[in-house]
């Protein structure tokens, strides 16, 4: 599978509208992130994928021809939903077991990736004495458990400590490296930003922004932050006026700290300071927006 | 694109590609799950003790032990093994639904209608056991020239039970929580096994008998616990027996009565298939 695409798809429950004709292809090798508030129609996008929904238009084509969410297509996919909860009177041994034998996976394929989701020595534990991070792990563990083209993770942050955060970055690389499609839904857009090579923002039931982190940056246009540490013989407010002319001051949360927001095409602007000014600072930084920020203005544009 | 390393990590292909391997694996998953469901576990227990209890009191009953076990043994499967059947049924779906599973299960290589076969084969396999556990106790502890007789019930008390775990499992396609399953099965337990007969009483009270014997006949049997009760009452008291105990009835051919059950049975589980099939997981 090199090219997934969802081409003009539309999906309506009743009255409601789910998805309102989105297209996306999402490619061999990437992991892309799918964005966007509670309802915007993300699970509904993963279940047309999946064939749990079919939808009332569009096109779903792997490299370039039409395919149907069937058998034969989800034999492809490895899938980890949100805040699942296996059967508690099973042992963590038992639920990849059975998830290994449906998928017709080798019985050493699951002791290895119990091992490989840090499960080994809970494998034998029955699920109700799992906490919710081990639980997490275990979805991932019948998420890989065979291989797959696609893989799918729906909100797959929920509950990881630092170590399983990075034994999922490990498995975003692997499965990059692979060359499989990765598609992520989550709310954790900062947490991922740097984890995904491409991302969408979807609102009422349609894309409203499409591209890699760096671009969509760029399109949301938002001022960056410059921290500026005066030295203390400074002329400080000279200094001040100077940086004005850049940036607009943000309210000064120490009593040495100049914290201003400047627009990035303007950033440059800050290297033709008189050279007395510039002699007058100590340090400066330049902090870019949280990606939150930058996924609210997109939203906020698209609305 | 899934490396040729990858791809041999896939399980060697079987001689003979046996179809339905997510069906057997949730078979035996559902199987193994059930044993350990409590209240099951309970229920079960509960049965097997008060089987035994008639068996025993058969056996003290010197010389009328056959009327006395098969009879009481009837009349107690029909009061516990429906309820045993749907306590097994009725989070069959409904229960995956609210764990986040069934999407995950339905995500695999798998028609909608295996996993409700895997389902209910699972969870009916638990019921013969439950089934074969009450009545193998009340075996041993019955009179020994009466085990013969108590075991010409397993096949009827278990074909009752499939029944109702087929019910059950319709219930649980059908609704969308489990707390609403359990109340609509509890409802079906009363109904088809305490308020059917009543009704139809009433029934008989209010039109003083009009409405003719065979629609009573077809009604009384038209109920699982009914056709269950009639049939083995009959089988265990000869010809006469219905009428000995005031009922008049008249009992179907052993094929009809053996449609009446494959309705039962797979009825259900077709409708749950169908149901399930159009349904979308929002």
């Amino acid at each position: 599978m090199q090219r997934l695409t969802l081409e003009d798809v539309a999906v309506r429950f009743g009255r409601i509208e789910a998805l309102r004709g989105t297209s996306l292809e999402l490619r061999a090798g990437e992991v892309f992130l799918l964005a966007g508030p509670n309802g915007a129609g993300k699970s509904t996008l993963i279940r047309v994928l999946l064939g749990l929904v079919a939808p009332t238009r569009g096109t779903l084509r792997v490299d370039g021809a039409p395919v149907r969410a069937d058998r034969a297509f989800r034999a492809r996919l490895g899938y980890l939903p949100e805040s699942v909860a296996f059967s508690e009177s099973s042992t963590g041994r038992e639920v990849v077991s059975f998830f290994a034998a449906a998928r017709g996976a080798p019985k050493k394929r699951i002791d290895e990736v119990l091992e490989r989701v840090g499960l080994a020595d809970a494998r034998s534990r029955l699920v109700r004495g799992y906490s919710r991070g081990m639980r997490q792990r275990l979805g991932l563990a019948v998420a890989l458990v065979a291989p797959c083209e696609l893989l799918v993770l729906d909100e797959p942050t929920g509950g990881l400590d630092q170590d399983a955060l990075t034994l999922l970055w490990s498995v975003l690389d692997e499965h990059r490296a692979a060359g499989c499609v990765v598609l992520l839904a989550s709310h954790e857009i900062a947490l991922l930003e740097s984890r995904v090579d491409r991302l969408g923002l979807l609102a009422r039931g349609q894309l409203v922004a499409l591209g890699d982190p760096t671009s969509l940056r760029e399109r949301a246009a938002l001022p960056v932050r410059v921290k500026v540490a005066p030295r203390a013989d400074a002329d400080r407010d000279a200094l001040v006026r100077a940086l004005e002319r850049v940036g607009t001051f943000a309210p000064v949360r120490g009593a040495r700290a100049l914290e201003l927001d400047v627009q990035p095409s303007r950033l440059l602007e800050l290297l033709d300071l008189d050279a007395a000014h510039r002699a007058g600072i100590a340090d400066l930084q330049i902090v870019p927006p949280p990606f939150d920020e930058v996924y609210r203005r997109l939203l906020s544009e698209a609305a | 694109m899934t490396s040729s390393t990858e791809r041999s990590e896939r399980a060697p292909a079987p001689i003979f590609a046996f179809p339905f391997r997510v069906g057997r694996a949730l078979a035996f998953h559902e199987l193994r799950e059930r044993t350990r469901d409590r209240w099951v576990l309970v229920i079960s227990a509960l049965f097997a003790l008060l089987a035994s209890a008639v068996g025993l009191y058969g056996r003290s009953a010197e010389g009328n032990a056959a009327a006395i076990t098969g009879p009481s043994l009837v009349t107690l499967a029909s009061l516990f093994v429906p309820l045993v059947a749907l306590a097994l049924g009725y989070d069959a779906i409904v229960g995956e639904r609210e764990r986040n599973t069934l999407g995950l299960l339905l995500s695999m290589p798998v028609a909608r209608t295996e996993v409700i076969v895997g389902k209910f084969v699972g969870r009916a396999l638990a019921l013969c056991l439950a089934v074969g556990l009450g009545l193998g106790a009340a075996m041993l502890a019955a009179a020994p020239g009466e085990a013969r007789t108590l075991a010409a019930l397993l096949g009827p008390t278990m074909a009752l039970g499939l029944a109702f775990v087929s019910v059950g499992l319709l219930v649980s396609t059908l609704v969308s929580r489990q707390s609403t399953a359990a109340s609509v099965v509890v409802a079906i337990w009363f109904l088809f096994v305490f308020f059917y007969d009543l009704g139809l009483l009433a029934i008989l009270v209010a039109t003083e008998g009009a409405i003719g014997d065979e629609l009573v006949s077809s009604l009384v049997v038209g109920n699982p616990t009914g056709l269950y009760r009639v049939s083995l009452l009959a089988s265990l008291g000869g010809e006469n027996a219905l009428t000995d105990l005031g009922l008049d009835v008249s009992l179907p051919s052993a094929s009809a009565r053996g449609a009446i059950w494959c309705a039962w049975i797979f009825g259900p589980i077709a409708l749950s298939a169908a149901a399930l099939s159009r349904r979308a997981l929002r």
